[in-house]
């Protein structure tokens, strides 16, 4: 598809780990090239960010964005990896996609992930809960 | 200044599902809104990781009431998609006319509250009494009127009987002609119009900057729709239009929803002709899922439902992550709501068919000027449209 041949021609150089399946393309992105990736999917190629999963793996936190290209029905998928699971930070996209506002803020209720240069960085589930919340809510292995 | 809190809710009689929003109002005029949602813990996506696959399409089902073909449709679409599992003709014929008959029923519902919030009463009641035998027509199919137990990976539940497709004609050609009537209703009506246009714009840069989907983005000119664009089941298949239209006000949205009903109507009769004359099985026998991850999407009535699943190759996903289009169509009221009088507020909150299931619900409005007073938002509502009907018919 000359949309991937496109992107991994202008962002190839960022991006390691590629798992290419049909209309799928999985692939590890470091902290600091995540920005202009999402610049590039969002900005340049016109995707739409569908959401972001994070998930806890034995070697660390992961995020896996979910930027759909519609008008081909392709999926560009960034993975970030945190290997810091005690204390666990990530560039924020929302000065570049202001629908990852609300998913961020789960994230960061969810996992303790901290997105730095969130415009609200607060939790997006418990904020004004009653009672005491244990968190992060899903983490099971701090410190593991 | 001081600000005065009074809240509505979260779980009032003024609102049909609990939910919570802030509006800050000055006067007549909202001037902010915030949204908070996660009152209702319900852990579906952990709950699905202690859970076979199979027990997991039964358990997303229950996500929402409305929906309950959408979430089952995107995980099994999730779950095919890690071994791209290929699925029999028949039961993609099945599967495209269940998903559509949902979208009729969700509409319909929409178009009744719409009119219920304005006073419109009399349009609430067509519509709900017309989505009956839209209901009659999965009691047909499944065996229920609701939580459908369809989805199955590799397939379906259930096989369409040459008999049932005769009954289910019939309530289609029923239901056809009604809703022909209520689309003339909403696109003619002059009240209805005056009402609703121009009303809780959402522009097109604003629904693409919140990544909004659905009917949501569709009014706003934004042509996405799943069912076109990364055709699944039996979409490739079938003739249909995308219905976009420009403006992205409440009026848009509504006549996006009666469109896309009498488009889901000539689906739903090319699955029926289909279902005559092809044959074979409805599922594939699906034995193990291979270790990977799959992305599952599907178009419900409100808009992209997503799943994303990851296999370990044990029978039960390490990882279920689940977003409901309400989910992103939500925060776009913080672009539609800003500026309009507080008699439209409702509407727009309802403009774009939230699902509180997977939300939260209360309104506390603070106003700037007036101090302490509660604020019934139905009752302005409905206060303004009756003023435009007196300005158009006269007492």
């Amino acid at each position: 598809m000359a949309e991937i041949e496109q992107f991994l021609k202008d962002m190839g150089g960022k991006i390691t780990n590629k798992i290419e399946k049909k209309k799928r393309l999985y692939f590890n992105v470091t902290n600091d090239d995540l920005q202009d990736i999402a610049d590039y999917l969002f900005n340049k190629m016109g995707c739409r960010l569908s959401t972001a999963t994070a998930m806890e793996m034995y070697h660390g936190l992961e995020i896996l964005y979910h930027f759909s290209l519609d008008k081909t029905g392709q999926y560009f998928c960034p993975r970030i990896v945190i290997k810091d699971k005690k204390n666990p930070k990530v560039n924020s996209i929302t000065s570049i996609v202001e629908g990852a506002v609300w998913i961020e803020r789960e994230m960061f209720d969810l996992w303790g992930i901290e997105f730095i240069g969130h415009p609200r960085m607060e939790e997006l589930l418990t904020l004004h809960h009653p009672g005491t919340v244990k968190k992060p809510l899903r983490f099971r292995e701090v410190g593991a | 200044m001081k600000a005065n809190k009074i809240p509505i809710g979260p779980f009032h009689p003024l609102l049909e599902e609990a939910e919570y929003f802030e509006l800050t109002v000055d006067g007549e005029t909202v001037v902010d809104i915030d949204m908070e949602i996660g009152w209702m813990h319900r852990g579906h996506e952990y709950i699905s990781e202690m859970k076979t696959f199979t027990q997991s399409i039964y358990l997303v089902e229950r996500i929402c009431g409305i929906c309950s073909t959408s979430h089952p449709l995107a995980c099994v679409h999730a779950i095919e998609d890690i071994d791209n599992i290929e699925i029999p003709l028949r039961a993609r014929y099945i599967r495209t006319l269940v998903g559509e008959l949902e979208r009729i029923h969700s509409h319909l519902l929409w178009i009744g509250l719409a009119g219920h919030f304005i006073g419109y009463d009399t349009l609430w009641m067509w519509a709900w009494k017309y989505r009956e035998p839209v209901l009659e027509m999965f009691e047909i199919i499944s065996g229920n009127r609701n939580h459908y137990g369809m989805m199955r990976v590799g397939g379906v539940a259930k096989d369409v009987d040459p008999e049932k497709i005769t009954e289910l004609y019939k309530h289609l050609d029923m239901i056809d002609k009604k809703m022909v009537m209520v689309a003339k209703v909403v696109r003619d009506d002059p009240v209805l119009k005056s009402r609703l246009k121009g009303v809780g714009v959402l522009t097109h840069e604003a629904a693409v900057a919140y990544c909004a989907v659905g009917p949501t983005s569709r009014a706003s000119g934004v042509p996405w729709d799943v069912r076109r664009d990364e055709p699944t089941d039996a979409y490739d298949l079938v003739d249909f239009e995308v219905i976009v239209l420009p403006n992205g006000d409440v009026y848009d949205k509504a006549v996006v929803r009666v469109l896309e009903i009498i488009e889901s109507g000539k689906i739903i009769r090319q699955c029926l002709e289909k279902l005559k004359t092809v044959q074979g099985p409805i599922i594939n026998n699906v034995k193990e899922i291979s270790p990977g991850e799959g992305i599952g999407r599907y178009e419900a009535p409100r808009g992209e439902v997503f799943h994303y699943i990851r296999s370990d190759g044990t029978n039960r996903p390490i990882r279920h992550k689940v977003r409901a289009p309400s989910y992103v169509n939500i925060p776009t009221f913080t672009a539609s709501c800003k500026g309009i009088p507080i008699a439209d507020a409702l509407i727009t909150l309802a403009s774009v068919d939230p699902c509180y299931c997977c939300t939260e619900r209360s309104i506390k409005i603070i106003d700037q000027k007036h101090g302490h007073q509660q604020i019934d938002l139905l009752k302005s509502s409905r206060e303004k449209t009756e003023r435009i009907r007196r300005e158009i018919h006269g007492n």
